[in-house]
């Protein structure tokens, strides 16, 4: 979603011309086969497919950029346990093909994510919602969500500056951890009470609008072009060919 | 099926603007998550306090604005097919914390409601956090199985946000008073 990743909106090589709905279905049969997958072969090939794949949707420096944060946050993680004095002893015991794999894991969701994440634009994911056909009691709360996750992110923002001119000099970062009441009154009192009047303002506008749940929002029938035609099939062959060597390794 | 078709989409049980409702705080929630990791850079510790603080205090507002058995399992819902978008393996948590979520607000329908006692909201928000953790933690467990002590780690930001939640869940009440005070929930 570009407008959760403002930074990433020149991220795209635009090499690879595929619809949002092929890229949900490579993340979720990477996120399942990579998590069943008990190999280091077959994860090996799904590591190297997705990484052919994240290379021709994504600009290398941004692969890099994703990959130092998230780095960066297992490392902060990593730093955190151990301040909390637990004895890390992972690689006891243990050959080391054994310790990647969860790396591996990691880094085939990681490529499949961030081509999903990155280059479907946000009118282009709630088409695609409304072609998966689901429930409308789903599907109304999750379509407004996505569509007003930009706004409230700048709704924050300018509550965080308005903070910031008031009590200048003590609204650091720390601001919250010295004084929570204090910060709980002047951040997060405004943000519930702007919340609720939006809440109020837009049920209304819906109810006007003649929308509800049972609203059918244009649904159309999921369309594959030739490039998606020839991604899934390179995926479905890949995921095969692991899974056979999977269950080889297992009976072998 | 054409009853059941009915329910799915909500005519009788849920209102649009409950559905509505249900989805500006989900859209919340994951804003001020975003901003938090951004300003504190993920998995640091004070950051993670926060942010289960903010969101379980909004879900105690978003359960006195709509007390209706079915609420949470919706956010539930919402929030994970969100993450998916995000997080890729959220999903595969999904069917647990629906089940899980689903009972704890079946239980609170059988203690009389939120209709009746607004109080029960603590406990509805305390208990499905915690089976959504639980869920998180099994998850987790299938990605690392091959290195057990991978795990600790996952525990122990799981019980340091949960701290998080029990801090919010002070603060919700505290701002539910507040908010009924000021006429803004009924």
């Amino acid at each position: 979603m570009p407008a959760l990743s403002f930074k990433f909106s020149e991220s795209t090589t635009g090499f690879l011309k595929i619809t949002p709905e092929s890229r949900l279905i490579l993340t979720l049969v990477a996120s399942i086969f990579s998590l069943f997958f008990g190999q280091i072969v077959p994860l090996a090939i799904l590591l190297l497919v997705t990484a052919v794949y994240i290379s021709l949707e994504i600009r290398f420096r941004y692969i890099a950029i994703v990959y130092l944060f998230f780095a960066f946050i297992a490392l902060t993680a990593v730093t955190f346990v151990w301040l909390l004095g637990f004895v890390f002893t992972v690689m006891k015991d243990q050959p080391l093909s054994m310790a990647v794999i969860p790396f591996m894991r990691l880094s085939i969701s990681i490529n499949t994510i961030i081509p999903l994440a990155f280059n479907s634009k946000l009118s282009e994911l709630i088409s695609t919602l409304n072609k998966l056909r689901l429930p409308g009691l789903i599907k109304l709360p999750l379509i407004i969500t996505i569509r007003f996750i930009p706004t409230f992110i700048n709704d924050l923002k300018q509550l965080r500056q308005a903070v910031r001119i008031r009590f200048r000099g003590v609204s650091g970062y720390g601001f919250w951890v010295l004084r929570p009441f204090l910060w709980s009154r002047v951040f997060f009192m405004p943000l519930v009470v702007r919340l609720i009047r939006s809440t109020d303002e837009l049920a209304l506008a819906t109810e006007l609008k003649g929308l509800s749940a049972e609203t059918d929002f244009g649904a159309q029938r999921l369309i594959f072009g030739p490039t998606d035609k020839i991604v899934l099939a390179l995926a479905s062959i890949a995921v095969s060919v692991s899974f056979i060597i999977e269950n080889l390794h297992a009976h072998g | 099926m054409a009853s059941i078709r009915a329910f799915l989409n909500g005519r009788g049980f849920f209102e649009t603007s409950d559905l509505v409702t249900i989805g500006l705080f989900s859209a919340m929630t994951k804003a001020s998550t975003l901003i938090l990791a951004l300003a504190g850079g993920g998995m640091n510790p004070v950051t993670l306090l926060l942010r289960s603080a903010v969101h379980a205090a909004l879900l105690m507002v978003l359960l006195a604005k709509v007390p209706k058995t079915g609420v949470l399992t919706l956010f539930n819902i919402v929030g994970s097919l969100l993450a998916f978008f995000l997080m890729g393996q959220a999903m595969l948590a999904l069917p647990t914390i629906i089940v899980g979520t689903l009972a704890v607000e079946l239980l609170v329908r059988a203690l009389g409601g939120l209709e009746k006692h607004p109080g029960l909201g603590i406990l509805a928000v305390a208990a499905s956090e915690l089976f959504s953790r639980a869920a998180n933690i099994g998850l987790a467990y299938l990605g690392v199985r091959e290195q057990p002590g991978l795990l600790v780690m996952v525990v122990v930001i799981s019980a340091f946000s949960y701290l998080g939640i029990l801090i919010g869940l002070a603060g919700g009440i505290r701002m539910i008073k507040e908010l009924r005070h000021a006429g803004l929930i009924v």
